[in-house]
């Protein structure tokens, strides 16, 4: 696991100093509006793999940044 | 002269039918409490359960044994003090040795609000079966004397809510005892068997592909903890879950003198000795959505800081080992039971940091489920589409992080 | 018992008897000393002298489970044999240890980390150092003992003077050797039994061993019998007396002995190696060998520490156990101290005779050398709870302090009673500062609150503040708060105390996502806030120099004794409430002006106590106490504040699809006889629970108890009357509407008018001889401030807490690039500089006035316009010497430092968010003023913080 994020204002920092934020991403076969917006609204993909998500940085500049992370083993591969 | 080696258990492995009635997906818990009541109360034993590794190797394994009823809402009171309760019989009604032993819970407060919550919890528990007091400071003194109650200075407790009842088990016995029983009854338990697809009819589930061969199935149950997701979206179906790591760690042996169990909501975390005399902690989920395994340095600074200041004897005791369990967890946190609305695919999940005291309860409520093809009363608000209903159930602050 | 160890030296402590040490000049390994005296730690097993096997443990000056073979005897030592014949120690002493130092916590960098200094270690170092790599060498010989390897990848470490964490950037090389396994038969308990290498060390050390026989390879330099077969058992009472071995034609042969050396072969210690899957790590030299297994146990014990015999793992293979980790989980083998590093091969070698499958090691995990908890904890510290500028002056009041919403509050000043009739018939004052305040300014600042917020934005006019939820995706409501609109590009928001790091990072996160063009200000610890409320408010404002104040639901601009304010006019309380926003810097003088000059009215403060019992009389929400988690506005009455004929704002679609379902509870008020029921208690109808009460106070002026509580709908609406108890203990209330007191708002909404307040006070004035000061004197105090001085005020009167003093400073936000121009604009002065928090955000350490001047004559007015540049006075700061502020940070701060100068950095150190400004000669650290006094104790240790004790 990296257990460093990149923070593009601030540099390398550890995790425990932001806040995850999922970026949520219905899938298209849903097509009915409400169930859109249920599935928006709780649903998660909960990917086993590659994950795009955001992540605020409390502790530094408090702003959000993009990464790309691993959820197997929590490596970070890009941002 | 090793009085904790197990004597009784006997576990019988069979070979693997191309079909069964019901196909079980998980060897946890919850998968073999549900085959085994499923056999011994409903006589229905055509049933596997199919586990990837080995028996109680997911969260069944790993978490902190501890065995409550003290949340916030009558739904969960309810079916958590039938948990208990049944936990209370399981060593009678299993005829195996779980370690089970009732020690009382003591969930402390540490600021006016927190009073308030500790006292609203002993009212709603207490009015539905899981008898709870409030106690003050001085009393919570005297239920564990080694409580430093000014808390290092920072966090004094100012008083807490007793729930007698809580307990503790080894929570691998509590596993094997479903398993022996099950497999008496003739129920199949497949070891080393991942399920990689689902057999389907159009939009119907009517069996498992494993890495061992195809097996079909009138139904199939879903009790995985850790994979739920992969395992859902085979059937297309999406779930309002998010896995975590929860971590915990263990000292190493002394000598059996610290009767309760301790939690302290504030300072999120929890400690209790285990029949063999070790101190096990626990503490909150990992912040990041993962699956892996990995045991980090963070949280067991963190965690062994708040542990000390509330029980200073820890000081100068050595930690022997950390680890770390993957938690299914819901929006509500409370566990998601019953149909799915795909057919021939029931779920058993959203057990989240609060699965091991839901075992008993949960195995039997459903494999009434199953048996009947009804939702029984007691785990009908935990049904998947309570979100869709808009009938979630709120329970702040109780779930904590066990 | 000093006296006694002065005195004796050269003593140690064993078990309460005083035991000479070995006279030799170097110290040696306590487990020496101990059996140079006949006194084996724990009774026997075979020794091993590498710290393998759990053999040699005892109780060492308080603290259990210490492997005597790998600590020095010191003098003044206290051993304790609490392992002896595998008991367990005490969970907790009887006597109170002799103090344990505490060690602080450490962090270093390097690119690579070799674990273990032997023959491979040392030359892998070299190989590497030669290369040109920063490499941190850690050898459990030279008391830096491992205790895992982390995420990273670090290593944490425990040494004589800390607990080390190694942050490396490269790769970590694993050179921890091999392991000598142990010797699995009846009769390996008895003392007289060690390795080979052990057996060799002894001999060393000048240890009588009498007659050895070897089993397997002979141990170096030591004159012993080498014994042909293979061992059956070991005999004697505790100590051994003769070794039987099986020869090769099946007969048994007896050697007598006083020692017997064991060298079965060498398992590499991999558990580090495996603990680093995943992560770069690199095995070498001996622990990169294939492990050797041996042959399969026969009988004896297998787990030393768990005490697991051969025969136990046959009978778990019998009823089914047969995975590795079964058979573990079923008789604890490997569980134990030594984790598994006795036992292992062994179990391995049983389990693969059985199954044909030899089955990969059990998981690695931390901690490979144990700490206690005190080890592991350095570093660490608790969540720290801000404090607002006013804290010391609620401690000199006399307030009980409470942590509420993630801050310290006053809960009460002691009569909770006299505070909610102050409110009520006087004035009073309430420290709000814990409120999440916001700046919005932008082209698009309409546009996107009409989006976060369900209300219409559009119809809040310039000077008007209107109340507002802030609905989540799901439509239940997140927080609550005031939007203030000052003009259409510019609005200042509230939301609770509780909301103000979730409220910017959901504000932050829809402004980016949408794209828009605007720029946000969380002004939180920037502004201090206090509530002027009571039928008398109005009246103190005037006295404090108030020229205009704002009506109800507006807010402005005003000098309230010399001091800046935005003042907003709304009310939680229910009486007429000014809520003034201003510096913080400012808040102490502007607080116990207003008190000085409301003595007379009956001025005093009130503490969150009183304060939500005063609002529950108003029927006002408390999000969080009386709101769950899926609160929809429905449910608690609010479908006032969400407007669903707006095109978009988030939550719309969930509340239109929540609308859909039938309506289930109801947030609703209740009144009854006094007293007040418990908060929490369960509300009943007939004899079903219907839900519980969030709010509950006894009331004076209605003279009874009034609650909010939820309530389910029963048959399609909510009963009338219900019961409210535990179940023995139950009364009815009624439903109530809301507000129970002044119905109407009449006291909130009255009107007020300053000309007719100015005139009454100036005819007091002119009437008495005994001219109060209190109008001049804010004149007076204006002055003054205008006349300060611009340079960078460090050591402004109120200290904030031991050594940071409040920092006067410009916060500018606004575009990038607008902000890049802006900046080199300004000619700091020699002690000023800009730190760039982000892209669109820069704090300069100049006053406000002197930078809105310059900024204004660079840029062009569009541009000008569209910047926010407040007046910071939220943070605290101190200036060290370089080599002070390096060492505290090596301790506390996790992150690596810039090596550029200046340089500036921000992130987390002893938990608390920092702002670093690096110069040659002297490094700045800048903290939020909330968090000053924590990071004062967390960083000068031993100066304790007034006000962390009185929370009694």
């Amino acid at each position: 696991m990296s257990v460093r994020l990149h923070c593009p204002n601030c540099g390398d920092r550890p995790l425990e100093e932001f806040l995850h934020g999922e970026i949520p991403t219905v899938p298209s076969t849903i097509e009915d509006p409400d169930a859109r917006d249920l599935d928006r609204a709780f649903m998660h993909s909960n990917i086993e793999g590659l994950t795009t998500e955001r992540w605020f940085h409390a502790f530094g500049c408090r702003r959000w940044l993009t990464v790309v992370r691993d959820t197997r083993t929590d490596e970070v591969r890009g941002s | 002269m090793n009085e904790f080696v197990e004597r009784l258990i006997g576990l019988h492995w069979a070979e693997p039918k191309p079909a069964y009635d019901v196909v079980i997906v998980g060897g946890g818990g919850h998968g073999l409490a549900t085959a085994y009541y499923l056999a011994t109360r409903h006589g229905i034993n055509n049933v596997c359960v199919l586990e990837r590794a080995y028996i109680g190797g997911g969260n069944s394994g790993r978490n902190t044994t501890v065995i409550r009823a003290n949340y916030g809402i009558p739904e969960a009171v309810r079916f958590y003090q039938h948990s208990v309760d049944l936990y209370q019989g399981l060593e009678e009604e299993t005829e195996r040795s779980v370690m089970h032993r009732a020690k009382g819970l003591l969930w402390l407060a540490h600021s006016e609000m927190g009073v308030r919550a500790e006292r609203a919890r002993a009212e709603v528990n207490t009015a539905f079966g899981a008898k709870t007091e409030f106690v003050s400071a001085q009393e919570v003194k005297e239920i564990c004397p080694q409580i430093d109650l000014s808390g290092g200075g920072e966090w004094p407790v100012m008083g807490g809510s007793h729930y007698r009842a809580g307990a503790t088990a080894r929570h691998d016995r509590v596993v094997w005892a479903y398993a022996e029983g099950a497999m008496r009854c003739g129920v199949h338990v497949h070891q080393r068997t991942a399920v990689t697809g689902l057999l389907k009819d159009g939009d119907r589930v009517i069996g498992v592909k494993t890495d061992k061969g195809p097996i079909a199935a009138s139904l199939v149950l879903s009790a995985v903890g850790g994979q739920v997701t992969t395992l859902a979206s085979m059937a297309g179906l999406r779930l309002p879950i998010r896995s975590h790591p929860l971590q915990a760690f263990v000292t190493n042996h002394y000598g059996l003198e610290f009767d309760p169990i301790v939690a302290s909501a504030d300072l999120l975390f929890y400690a209790s000795q285990t029949a063999r005399g070790e101190m096990l902690m626990g503490a909150e989920i990992d912040r990041q959505p993962s699956y892996s395994y990995r045991s980090g340095h963070p949280f067991i600074q963190s965690c062994a800081l708040r542990a000390m200041t509330l029980l200073p004897f820890l000081r100068n005791l050595k930690i022997l080992r950390q680890w770390t369990g993957v938690c299914d967890m819901s929006p509500d946190y409370s566990p998601i039971m019953g149909f799915t609305g795909v057919d021939g695919f029931a779920i058993t999940t959203g057990w989240g940091t609060w699965g091991f005291k839901g075992i008993p309860a949960g195995g039997e409520q459903m494999a009434l489920l199953i048996a009947s093809g009804e939702v029984p009363e007691l785990i009908a608000p935990f049904a998947l589409d309570r979100f869709a209903r808009d009938r979630t159930l709120a329970d702040r602050g109780s779930a904590g992080t066990h | 018992m000093s006296e006694e160890r002065v005195a004796a030296s050269v003593d140690i402590l064993v078990d309460g008897q005083r035991v000479p040490l070995s006279s030799t000049a170097t110290p040696e390994p306590l487990l020496v000393g101990l059996l140079r005296e006949g006194l084996h730690p724990t009774g026997g097993g075979c020794l091993c002298m590498a710290g393998d096997c759990s053999h040699c443990l005892a109780t060492v000056d308080g603290v259990s489970y210490v492997r005597t073979c790998q600590v020095l005897a010191n003098p003044g030592m206290v051993v304790e044999r609490n392992h002896f014949a595998g008991a367990h120690p005490p969970l907790i002493p009887e006597a109170e240890p002799p103090t344990v130092r505490e060690l602080p916590a450490q962090h270093q960098w390097c690119d690579v980390a070799v674990i273990g200094q032997g023959t491979s270690g040392r030359a892998e170092t070299a190989r590497l150092r030669e290369l040109g790599r920063h490499v941190v060498t850690l050898d459990a010989g030279a008391g830096q003992e491992v205790a895992g390897i982390y995420a990273g990848p670090t290593v944490v470490v425990r040494t004589q003077e800390a607990t080390l964490t190694v942050h490396v950037r490269e790769e970590i090389v694993v050179a921890t050797g091999a392991a000598e396994i142990q010797p699995v038969a009846l009769g390996t308990e008895l003392s007289g039994l060690m390795t080979a290498r052990a057996c060799a060390a002894f001999h060393e050390a000048g240890l009588d061993l009498g007659s050895v026989v070897a089993v397997g390879e002979p141990p170096a330099g030591v004159e012993a019998r080498s014994l042909k077969g293979r061992l059956r058992r070991c005999e004697g009472t505790s100590c051994v007396t003769a070794v039987v071995m099986l020869q090769d034609d099946g007969t048994e042969a007896r050697h007598l002995c006083d020692t017997v050396s064991f060298g079965l072969g060498l398992h590499p210690r991999t558990a580090l190696v495996r603990m680093g899957h995943d992560l770069p790590v690199r095995a070498i030299g001996d622990c990169a060998l294939p492990s050797k297994i041996p042959l399969p146990p026969i009988e004896g014990t297998v787990c030393a520490c768990s005490g697991v015999r051969v025969s136990d793992l046959d009978f778990v293979w019998n009823n089914g156990f047969h995975e590795l980790e079964l058979v573990k989980r079923a008789t604890l083998a490997g569980t134990g101290t030594c984790q598994g590093s006795a036992c292992l091969p062994h179990i391995r070698s049983f389990l693969e005779a059985k199954g044909k499958e030899l089955q990969s090691p059990f998981t690695a995990r931390p901690l490979t050398r144990q700490l206690t908890f005190q080890e592991v904890a350095a570093g660490a510290h608790h969540h720290a709870t801000p404090r607002t500028p006013l804290h010391e002056e609620h401690l000199a009041l006399g307030a009980h302090m409470q942590r509420s919403g993630g801050w310290w509050r006053p809960w009460d000043y002691g009569d909770v009673a006299a505070e909610r009739i102050a409110v009520r018939e006087a004035v009073s004052l309430g420290d709000v500062s814990t409120l999440g305040k916001f700046l919005i300014q932008g082209h698009d600042a309409l546009e996107f609150l009409e989006l976060v917020y369900p209300t219409k934005v559009a119809t809040l006019a310039d000077g008007r503040s209107r109340y507002a939820l802030l609905l989540n995706e799901r439509g239940y409501v997140l927080d609550d708060g005031l939007i203030c609109r000052e003009h259409a590009e510019r609005f200042f928001l509230t939301l609770t105390s509780a909301g103000s790091t979730l409220g910017e990072l959901w504000l932050r996160d829809w402004a980016e996502s949408r794209k828009f063009d605007i720029a946000i200000l969380n002004q939180t610890q920037s502004l201090a806030a206090i509530n002027v409320t009571g039928p008398k408010a109005a009246e103190l404002m005037v006295r404090a120099g108030a020229r205009s104040l704002p009506s109800f639901a507006t807010h402005g601009a005003s000098k309230i004794a010399g001091v800046e304010c935005r003042v907003l006019r709304l009310s939680f309380t229910g009486e007429i409430s000014y809520e003034l926003h201003h510096a913080a810097v400012d808040s102490v003088r502007l607080w116990r002006r207003l008190l000085e000059l409301g003595g007379d009215l009956g001025a005093r403060p009130h503490g969150l106590d009183a304060l939500m019992r005063l609002r529950l009389e108003k029927g006002h929400i408390a999000v969080g106490q009386d709101t769950d988690f899926d609160s929809t506005p429905r449910r608690i009455a609010h479908e006032w504040a969400v407007k669903l004929d707006k095109a978009e704002f988030i939550g719309k679609f969930a509340v239109e699809r929540t609308n859909r379902q039938p309506l289930d509870r109801e947030l609703v008020g209740l009144e009854m006889e006094l007293p007040a029921p418990l908060e929490g208690a369960p509300v009943w109808h007939d004899e079903s629970y219907v839900g519980y009460v969030t709010s509950s106070t006894d009331s004076s002026v209605l003279g009874k108890a009034v609650l909010l509580a939820w309530v389910d709908l029963v048959g399609g609406q909510v009963p009338p009357v219900v019961t409210v108890g535990g179940r023995d203990s139950r009364r009815l209330a009624q439903r109530a509407t809301l507000p129970f007191f002044d119905a109407a708002g009449e006291r909130a909404r009255a009107k007020v008018s300053v000309r007719t307040l100015r005139a009454q006070l100036d005819a007091k004035a002119g009437a008495e001889a005994d001219v109060p000061s209190h109008a001049r004197s804010d004149v007076e105090s204006d002055a003054q401030s205008d006349a300060e001085s611009e340079v960078v005020r460090m050591q402004r009167a109120t200290d904030i807490s031991g050594r940071f003093a409040g920092l006067e400073a410009t916060r500018l936000a606004g575009a990038p690039e607008v902000l890049d121009e802006a900046l080199s604009s300004l000619e700091l002065p020699i002690e000023g500089f800009a730190l760039r928090f982000a892209p669109d955000e820069v704090m300069v350490t100049t006053d406000v006035a002197t930078v809105q001047t310059a900024v204004r004559a660079a840029l062009s007015s569009a541009a000008f316009n569209t910047l926010m540049i407040e007046r910071e006075t939220g943070f605290a700061a101190t200036w060290l010497e370089p080599s002070e502020a390096l060492a505290l940070l090596s301790q506390g701060c996790a992150w690596e430092l810039p090596s550029e100068r200046p340089a500036f950095a921000q992130g987390a150190a002893w938990e608390i968010p920092v702002k670093l400004w690096f110069e040659h000669h002297r490094v700045l650290f800048i903290v939020p003023a909330p968090y000053a006094a924590d990071l004062d104790r967390r960083m000068f240790a031993g100066a304790p913080s007034a006000s962390a004790g009185a929370t009694q």
